[in-house]
């Protein structure tokens, strides 16, 4: 092989074949590899995190899952019990903060692709909807203790929806825009041309076309706020006992794992754990439910 | 223009076009245009592409509307009414004048709502009368045969020439008085093609019908009123006979026998 | 009559049904696009609410304390003194640190996944980074604290201190004695968590560089990591850093995870191995706790300083992006 190439350079014929030109080649040779190298060891890094996260998980979380977990309230230190209020209470909240948030995100999100395409409020709310998208979710919390716990004078379930809501609506109001806009102008002028009013066209053709996105967009705010604890702190913040009063203090999963997390009793440390493991598989399942919903076609 | 040259006698104007301008922004697309549309006859639009052919379709139900910054200016009088005029009501106007598109859109739903969907807009049907309507409508685009056994499988479930004949259906079914083509065969296979040509033709009886196409045969052999176009403007508006036999303009005749385009 | 007219339509088809029919449509239309208009502000209103609420919050302690609130480190309930440096500290340290160890790492993975990963592993390796990206930050919090916190105290900061023992300045960065918790724990939590963002971001970023300029370069006989490091990064240059200061966003405001690892002390300490408190820690771990409106108005006023810093943070990433965007031609 090296004969070959040497005959070649002898006769000149390309630069590329010159010993000084195979020498730099190896040297550039070398550096691709150890570039390449980096790369994959970066990624295993990255993916060691998420087995090693998982695999503490299953080991501290399983021994403690019982039915008990699901059928007892969280006890008082030193006592058995379970996390059934807490789940119950993350529960109610979720869906009060999706069903207000999800409305408002589609309403949105359909102004703008469908009304104000190009126009510059809609340049303007998508800026600012990328912004509150990555917004420190505590300070949204603190939001909505000034408006709503100091103005009723009371924490409550309520509180706590409205600031998962306003976690809710970034992320709807993005699928939604980005969804409409793949549906093809072809399709709207078809409907026009048929004389179908707007309102109708978008809620009867685009919203089917743009579908399996925006499902999608409200699984992933579903599964971002089933794990938001920060802005629950001091909403809803925390109930020992089974509640579903919306207008008082209610538990929530990941306000439970907080306090019993940190807390320097075995017992609540490991339904912590068993409460981590519920809510990350949940929400995982969520995550892959979610990409599993879109369309091979938009995913791109 | 030799408009006044040609027997007009016992036909009617459906739709009378009036020194049309049509602007992109500042780009005039369309400069004053003269066009009657007869009624129950079929007029053929030709012309190289960005002459203004298809712009001129979209004024007539202004489907142009639906974009900022584009404005026509002039009229077009539709059973004598101004539609250009700002108060007339859209959805209305596009149920009577209808329009079928270069590429097939059918919505994303069954073929049986694809086609009920727009007639229940407009009228309450109880369910067997929508049946009729329904199947009527398709039978009318050749199609019943074809999908009668899957109504409530998806329209995109169709090929290409059987989405096109269901858009036609779904076009059909509101009962528009014009019907609006533009370039429908041009994503199609010859054989689409035929079936669709075959149907623009029986649908003069109950229709006033315009059609742009690419292809001149295609014009020749549906169309009894041929309008040629050439950057915008009008150049020749005549019987399609007289059009592709002995053309009165240079550049008509240039475009018909292949010369540029 | 004046309907007729008003519609513009006198045929013979328009019957008063259909008259009725098109006047409740021009309703249901204004009042449908009504409600679309009122949402895409509920949404400016949103941000507008936030930041009044929290400058209305913080002017007790501002008003207070004045400009010294930015400059002084006390943190002391008792005698009611508030400063918000060493939480300012402990979030812009254990960020950068967060950064320093997530960007490489973040582009490294986007490489691989761009230039070098066979089409079978690219989507598995894609929905991992997603699920890192989807894992609740309290879960990283009690991970931290019972599981790395415990390995890192007694493997990796004994290492790290008798490493940088023997050099001047290092030395006092990495000071011991190793506690597992503290402000390098919290920002190599943060690495973790801000890690798939600037992955993803990147990798999307990467995706938009013509197929035609790297097929050139490959052309000339370039390699691989010539084209990345010669073509790619200089074209993507700009999404890149937009990526990497969204993460920075992300690292600034989390809230969970770092206040189960960072030790909740407000002090500022020469060594990264010392606890220390963040902004959204402090908030997080002492609002509810808070007794008097000055403690409360200083946590608020703290709020107020996150969401500034991570509003300019978030904006300039999101106006880099756009740049890209246009360079993109979308």
């Amino acid at each position: 092989m090296a004969n070959t190439l040497g005959t070649s350079a002898s006769a000149g014929f390309s630069a590329a074949s010159t010993p000084e030109a195979q020498a730099l080649y190896r040297r550039r040779r070398r550096g691709n590899g150890i570039l390449l190298s980096l790369s994959v060891v970066a990624t295993l890094f990255g993916l060691l995190w998420l087995v090693l996260i998982l695999a503490a998980l299953l080991y501290k979380g399983v021994s403690g899952l019982s039915v008990a977990v699901f059928t007892e309230m969280t006890p008082p230190p030193g006592s058995a019990g379970g996390l059934l209020n807490a789940i119950w209470g993350s529960l109610l909240m979720t869906v009060g903060g999706v069903l207000i948030g999800t409305p408002i995100g589609i309403l949105a999100g359909t102004y703008m692709s469908e009304y104000g395409r190009g126009r510059k409020l809609t340049t303007v709310v998508r800026f600012i909807n990328d912004i509150l998208l990555a917004a420190p979710s505590i300070v949204i919390g603190l939001f909505v203790y000034e408006v709503m716990v100091v103005q009723m004078g009371h924490f409550s379930a309520w509180a706590g929806c409205v600031a998962l809501a306003i976690l809710v609506i970034p992320v709807v109001v993005r699928t939604t825009e980005d969804m409409l806009n793949l549906v093809p102008n072809q399709l709207r002028e078809a409907a026009a041309a048929l004389g179908l009013p707007r309102s109708i066209m978008i809620r009867h053709v685009a919203y089917k076309a743009a579908m399996s996105g925006i499902v999608t967009g409200v699984l992933l705010a579903i599964a971002r706020v089933s794990g938001e604890t920060a802005p629950l702190l001091f909403t809803a913040l925390n109930n020992q006992f089974w509640s579903s009063d919306m207008n008082s203090p209610m538990s929530s999963l990941p306000v439970t794992i907080f306090q019993f997390a940190l807390s320097p009793y075995q017992d609540w440390q490991s339904l912590a754990w068993t409460g981590a493991l519920l809510i990350t598989f949940t929400v995982l399942a969520l995550n892959i439910v979610a990409r599993a919903f879109l369309s091979p076609k938009a995913q791109k | 223009m030799n408009q006044l040259a040609m027997n007009t006698t016992g036909l009617a104007e459906k739709v009378s076009i009036r020194n049309l301008k049509f602007f992109y922004g500042d780009t005039q697309a369309l400069k004053t245009i003269n066009l009657p549309l007869f009624e129950k006859k079929v007029t053929a639009f030709i012309g190289p592409s960005g002459c203004g052919k298809s712009t001129l379709l979209r004024v007539l139900n202004r489907m142009y509307d639906l974009y900022p910054r584009q404005r026509a200016e002039g009229e077009v009088l539709f059973d004598g009414k101004n539609v250009l005029d700002p108060d007339q009501d859209r959805n209305m106007l596009r149920a009577r004048i209808g329009m079928v598109f270069q590429k097939p859109t059918p919505f994303p739903m069954s073929i049986y709502d694809n086609i009920a969907f727009g007639i229940r807009l407009y009228e309450s049907l109880s369910r067997s009368e929508m049946d009729g309507r329904v199947e009527a409508a398709l039978t009318r685009a050749a199609l019943w045969n074809e999908v009668k056994d899957k109504l409530n499988s998806s329209g995109l479930s169709l090929s290409g020439g059987q989405q096109q004949r269901l858009c036609i259906a779904r076009t059909i079914a509101v009962r528009p008085e014009v019907v609006l083509f533009d370039e429908p065969c041009s994503a199609l296979d010859p054989i689409s093609t035929a079936k669709i040509e075959e149907l623009i033709d029986e649908l003069t009886t109950d229709y006033t019908i315009a059609i742009v196409t690419h292809n001149m045969q295609q014009a020749a052999r549906v169309s009894d009123y041929t309008a040629f176009m050439y950057l915008g403007e009008l150049i020749e508006f005549d019987e399609t006979a007289k059009i592709f036999t002995s053309p009165s303009d240079k550049r008509t005749q240039d475009y018909i026998t292949g010369r540029f385009g | 009559m004046v309907d007729a007219a008003m519609t513009g339509v006198t045929s013979a088809g328009m019957d008063s049904a259909r008259l009725k029919r098109m006047r409740r449509f021009r309703t249901g239309d204004a009042t449908f696009r009504g409600l679309t208009f009122g949402a895409a502000l509920t949404v400016l209103l949103l941000l507008g609410g936030v930041i009044l609420s929290l400058v209305h919050g913080s002017l007790p302690a501002l008003s207070e304390f004045g400009f010294g609130f930015l400059t002084s480190q006390s943190w002391n309930p008792v005698t009611e003194k508030f400063g918000a440096l060493s939480p300012i500290y402990g979030t812009i340290v254990t960020s950068f640190i967060a950064l320093l160890i997530a960007v490489p790492v973040g582009i490294g993975i986007a490489i691989f996944l761009t230039e070098l990963c066979p089409p079978w592993l690219k989507r598995p390796i894609g929905v991992a980074v997603e699920l890192l990206a989807g894992i609740p930050s309290i879960i990283y919090g009690i991970w931290g604290l019972f599981v790395f916190a415990p390995f890192f105290q007694t493997n990796v900061q004994p290492f790290l201190i008798s490493l940088f023992a023997p050099i001047p300045v290092l030395n006092n960065l990495f000071a011991g004695p190793p506690y597992g918790i503290g402000i390098l724990t919290a920002g190599f939590i943060l690495a973790i968590m801000v890690l798939p963002f600037i992955t993803s971001i990147t990798r999307d970023v990467f995706d938009t560089v013509p197929p035609v300029l790297k097929e050139a370069t490959y052309g000339l006989g370039c390699t691989t990591s010539e084209v990345v490091t010669k073509v790619v990064l200089p074209y993507t240059r700009v999404g890149v850093i937009g990526g990497v200061m969204l993460g920075l966003g992300r690292a600034l405001g989390e809230t969970m995870a770092v206040t189960f690892v960072i030790g909740n002390a407000h002090k500022i300490s020469a060594s990264i191995m010392a606890p220390g408190t963040t902004i959204s820690a402090s908030i997080a771990n002492e609002f509810t706790e808070a007794v008097g409106d000055l403690y409360t108005s200083s946590l608020i006023a703290l709020g107020l300083i996150l969401f500034i810093i991570t509003f300019i943070v978030l904006a300039g990433a999101r106006l880099l992006l756009l740049r890209m965007n246009v360079k993109a031609g979308n």
